[in-house]
């Protein structure tokens, strides 16, 4: 089913935000709906969006590709997302993103067996203070987790696994 | 004019208008600050950082507001970084140091990052020898690399972003001028950036991929090997090749190229072209060419050309020797006792036509244009005066662009109006289908085809648009074929030719024709005519066709040949008029001889001859000439001397020679010199920016109101449907269907309807439907467009469908 069918109302909302001659800015909140469907956004989701915008589907994919939270391929429910940039990493987020793996026999990028968790490293996310930390992204937004441990981790994991069950 | 503001480069001084960038000023006393995302046809985006420059400013003092003084001279004070001189104007008293040390260092640096993540493999590079990022590496790069040769980053070598144009994911330095070309100056965002850093990466979602008839220009502008056409994809070394200057011979823009060749062991030892280059002609086509222009000269080496004369002996054309064939052919048309019908098509040069119309005048013959596209004596009177050119058009020109798809007629004209309107010309199209150029017009005009005349008559009476028509200080009217045949464009012609009629002969100002052919200006000055009843003309008659294949384009038409006395056909492949002809003689393609064109902006420029001929082919004149003096008419055969012929006995061309045609002047942007980096590698012009030909006004003649022939109108009744032909820019078209590189984009005929009349006829989009008209049945695929009225059906011309103009058919679903 296309989005169209899907939000109506929803579509409408959105554009109703914008000036008719600038409704190409809303590009965003559209890909944003799009990606809720499956955690990810499809190439058919960038055409029907080029389509509704008037643009070309590649500018479509130009922010898809720009923005680190719109994501082009399929993962797990969850994204656990840490930051492994410098001054996490100068508290311990690179040993614990290596543990957190090794717990969850997978590597940096990879999907539990159970299709929950998708483990990423991804760059600051403005809360160096509280490192070790990481955000969870899935179906119900993005909420942030700080001065975690593996085991701290996976004790939220398996809060997730009964939340979606 | 700009206030004009004094500064110093590399201690020279030097006077620039306000806002000029400091590269640009540099570039003009041929200071060359190295560049890689900056283009001078491009908005500057100071995104590379390798044009850093020490920029100082004179101090003012806040009281006085005068510059301060030290030893009598303003005092300078430099900044404490670098400045990009791609994106910082010029100002009054600057000192711009290009070449100290400081300047040096940081643009050795930006080099040095670059290289971080470049492969540098030069030697198996098709951009080697003329390579920004080779030439500026030679000169900025460390001697040394500080990187660990096995940390080097690699990345995919291979990535077709279409069919023709290929990426090279590890030779991208990011710079975007690929990306902003096909923004701002093709208007087609088909090509864009994916992710961000390091990761960053050029990717197409359009289906095909990179979607754009421009798109071999980002392979000139990219600074570095990572775009090159599937056409000379590790085909040479550009040291190798030697560039030869010519003209485009696919339509009526005329743009100017350069054939590179070499002498080439895979094709036993000839000279071949390599590829086609866009030669600078800021009057024609800048430094740009549309796809079909670069790609389709194949169809000049295609091993099916004729290679020698043919007669026709026992019913069956056999090879023959050039005297044998010249003879009969000659005979003939002597004892035809003036019932000769010469039949060219503007394919041919200025020359090969002149001689062919000498030729018919000579033997008291007809002198018959192959076309479906009247209105050239109108552009001949009223067309656009001498020094026009589109680059100068902005705001005070209104351009009208009446039934002709530009961007599929003549893509370089599209792109040119498109930027004048972006410089604030005031752009109108009236079609009866949407194209791509209404996204860049002030008003679209929408008709049901067949209302043309009437539309274009009746735009000064409306409010808006018949200001920005009667007022305009400059207006260019442009009209082309979409919909229509012979009649209805000599009709449309003269509707458009009244709005222009007293601006006839001033630069900027009249009418322009988007012919089928890149010379049927040409041949309409020279005095051939087209007729609307070919087959009328040709029954009976002593036919000698030349470049044109009426056999092969219409059943009715080889019907009225078979009826013909006698049939010479001359030809570059065997074609079905070639089939039917009594004597058929090998002409050269024109990339293999000397002569010149007339584009649509009546400018004469010459091509030269850049590959040997094929097989025993002779070049179109010489032909003529051969023949002719079997026949008893004397004519020269050499291009030269017909061109010196031709300017005698045509007014138009009056004054003009070869020599004229080969000045050049000073171009801006200086392109094409030792700095690939600037303008990217599209050739300097160095063998003639052409002329334009003599106006009706400037030879003192004035201009009749022309006249609106009376039209018969087409009618379907009920259950009906009115096709209409529309342009194709890949069609099936001799000079397009044997260039093997276009094959995929040709693809099969089409039928275009508005979706409800498809789902009356119970089609939907990609499904098959039978057509039948002019006596032809077929069966072609439904295309859908919301934008055309709904009993009428477009045909794409040259697509194996006989439609010379509006008809009425029937359509049902297969
Ligand atoms: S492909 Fe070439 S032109 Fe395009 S961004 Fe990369 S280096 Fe620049
Ligand atoms: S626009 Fe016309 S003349 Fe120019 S390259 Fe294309 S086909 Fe040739
Ligand atoms: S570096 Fe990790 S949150 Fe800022
Ligand atoms: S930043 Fe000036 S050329 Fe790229």
């Amino acid at each position: 089913m296309s989005l169209a069918e899907k939000y109506p109302q929803e579509i409408q909302k959105i554009f109703a935000k914008y000036p008719p001659e600038q409704k190409r800015s809303a590009v965003m909140p559209l890909l944003y709906l799009a990606q809720r469907e499956e955690g990810f956004i499809t190439k058919g989701a960038m055409e029907e969006i080029a389509g509704m915008l008037g643009i070309k589907v590649t500018e479509v994919a130009e922010i898809v590709g720009f923005y680190t939270l719109y994501h082009d391929e399929k993962a797990g429910k969850y994204r656990m997302q840490v930051c492994t940039d410098l001054p996490c990493a100068l508290r311990g987020a690179d040993k614990f993103i290596e543990e957190l793996c090794g717990n969850l026999g997978v590597k940096v990028g990879e999907t539990t067996e159970d299709g929950l968790v998708t483990v990423e490293a991804v760059m600051c996310l403005a809360a160096c203070d509280k490192a070790p930390m990481l955000q969870t992204q899935g179906s119900d937004g993005i909420n942030y987790h700080e001065n975690m441990t593996v085991d701290k981790t996976l004790e939220l994991i398996e809060a997730l696994k009964k939340s979606v069950a | 004019m700009r206030k004009q503001v004094r500064l110093t480069i590399d201690d020279r001084q030097i006077t620039a208008p306000a806002g000029t960038l400091i590269v640009n000023a540099a570039k003009q006393i041929g200071i060359d600050i190295p560049v890689f995302c900056y283009h001078p046809k491009m908005e500057p985006v100071g995104m590379c950082r390798m044009c850093l420059v020490e920029v100082g400013r004179p101090i003012i003092d806040r009281n006085t507001g005068q510059p301060v003084l030290e030893d009598g001279q303003p005092k300078i004070q430099f900044g404490p970084k670098l400045e990009t001189a791609c994106t910082t104007p010029v100002s009054e008293g600057m000192v711009v140091r290009g070449m100290s040390e400081k300047a040096k260092a940081g643009q050795n640096e930006i080099v040095e990052f670059l290289l971080t993540s470049h492969p540098l493999d030069c030697p198996i590079c098709d951009k080697g020898g003329e390579c920004p990022l080779q030439n500026l590496t030679m000169e900025h790069g460390p001697g040394k690399s500080r990187f660990l040769y096995d940390e080097k980053f690699h990345l995919e070598k291979r990535v077709p972003l279409g069919d023709l144009i290929f990426l090279d994911r590890e030779r991208c330095i990011q710079c975007a001028r690929c990306i902003r070309f096909q923004d701002e100056i093709a208007g087609e965002p088909v090509i864009g950036f994916y992710n961000r850093g390091r990761a960053t990466d050029i990717v197409t979602y359009t289906d095909p991929g990179f979607d754009s008839v421009f798109s071999g220009n980002t392979t000139d502008i990219c600074p570095v090997g990572a775009l090159t056409t599937s056409d000379f994809r590790f085909g040479a070394r550009t040291w190798e090749l030697k560039s030869t200057a010519s003209v485009c011979g696919q339509c009526p823009v005329g743009c100017n190229i350069v054939f590179n060749t070499r002498r080439e062991a895979k094709a036993d030892g000839r000279i071949v072209i390599k590829r086609v280059m866009p030669r600078q002609n800021e009057q024609v086509n800048e430094i740009w060419l549309c796809d079909k222009g670069r790609f389709a000269y194949h169809y000049t080496e295609n091993g099916a050309r004729l290679s020698r004369p043919l007669v026709k002996k026992n019913g069956k054309l056999e090879a023959s020797s050039w005297d044998e064939a010249a003879a009969i052919a000659g005979g003939k048309l002597r004892s035809a006792d003036g019932e000769v019908v010469v039949l060219a098509s503007g394919r041919l040069s200025n020359e090969d036509l002149f001689n062919l119309k000498s030729l018919a005048d000579g033997l008291g013959g007809k002198a018959l244009l192959y076309t479906q596209m009247g209105g050239g004596d109108l552009t001949a009177r009223f067309g656009v005066g001498a020094g026009t050119n589109f680059g100068e058009m902005g705001a005070g020109t209104t351009i009208l662009v009446a039934a002709s798809d530009l961007y599929n007629e003549a893509p370089v004209w599209h792109l040119r109006v498109k930027g004048a309107a972006k410089r604030g010309a005031t752009v109108i199209v009236a079609n009866g289908r949407e194209t791509k150029l209404d996204a860049f017009a002030k008003y679209v005009v929408r008709y049901a085809y067949g209302d043309e005349v009437e539309t274009i008559n009746g735009l000064q009476q409306k409010e808006k648009i018949g200001e920005a028509i009667t007022s305009a200080e400059n207006l260019v009217v442009l009209f082309g074929s979409d919909g229509l045949g012979l009649n209805g464009t000599s009709n449309l012609a003269a509707a458009c030719a009244e709005l222009v009629q007293g601006r006839a002969g001033k630069p900027n100002n009249g009418l322009i024709g988007v012919w089928p052919k890149a010379n049927d200006q040409g041949a309409w000055e020279i005095g051939f005519r087209p007729t609307d009843d070919l087959s009328s003309e040709l029954k009976g008659k002593t036919v000698y066709v030349v470049a044109a294949d009426p056999a092969g384009d219409d059943p009715q038409l080889a019907a009225a040949l078979k009826e013909a006395k006698f049939v010479i056909a001359q030809e570059l492949f065997q074609t079905a008029t070639a089939d039917l002809a009594d004597v058929v003689l090998p002409a050269q393609a024109y990339t293999e001889r000397d002569g010149s064109f007339t584009s649509g902006e009546r400018r004469a420029q010459r091509f030269y001859a850049a590959v040997p001929a094929f097989g025993e082919s002779q070049a179109d004149y010489a032909i003529t000439a051969l023949v002719a003096d079997a026949a008893g008419v004397e004519l020269a055969d050499s291009a030269g001397q017909v061109f010196e012929n031709l300017v005698v006995t045509v007014e138009a061309f009056a004054g003009l020679t070869y020599e004229i045609l080969a000045e050049t002047a000073e171009q801006w942007p200086v392109v094409g010199r030792g700095d690939m980096y600037y303008g990217g590698t599209t050739y300097e012009n160095t063998r003639g920016l052409g002329a334009h030909l003599v106006g009706w006004g400037e030879r003192g003649e004035t201009a009749s109101r022309p006249r609106v022939q009376e039209e018969t109108e087409l009618r379907p009744k009920e259950g009906q449907w009115l096709a209409v032909p529309v342009t194709k820019l890949y069609d099936q078209g001799l000079t397009v269907r044997s260039s093997k590189l276009l094959e995929s984009h040709i693809g099969a005929a089409t039928v275009t309807l508005h979706p409800e009349a498809a789902k009356r006829l119970g089609a939907g989009a990609g499904e098959l439907v039978e057509i039948s008209l002019n006596g032809t049945t077929a069966q072609v695929s439904v295309l859908l467009d919301e934008t055309v009225s709904a009993s009428v059906a477009l045909l794409p011309r040259g697509m194996g469908l006989p439609i010379s103009g509006p008809v009425v058919a029937g359509l049902k679903k297969v």
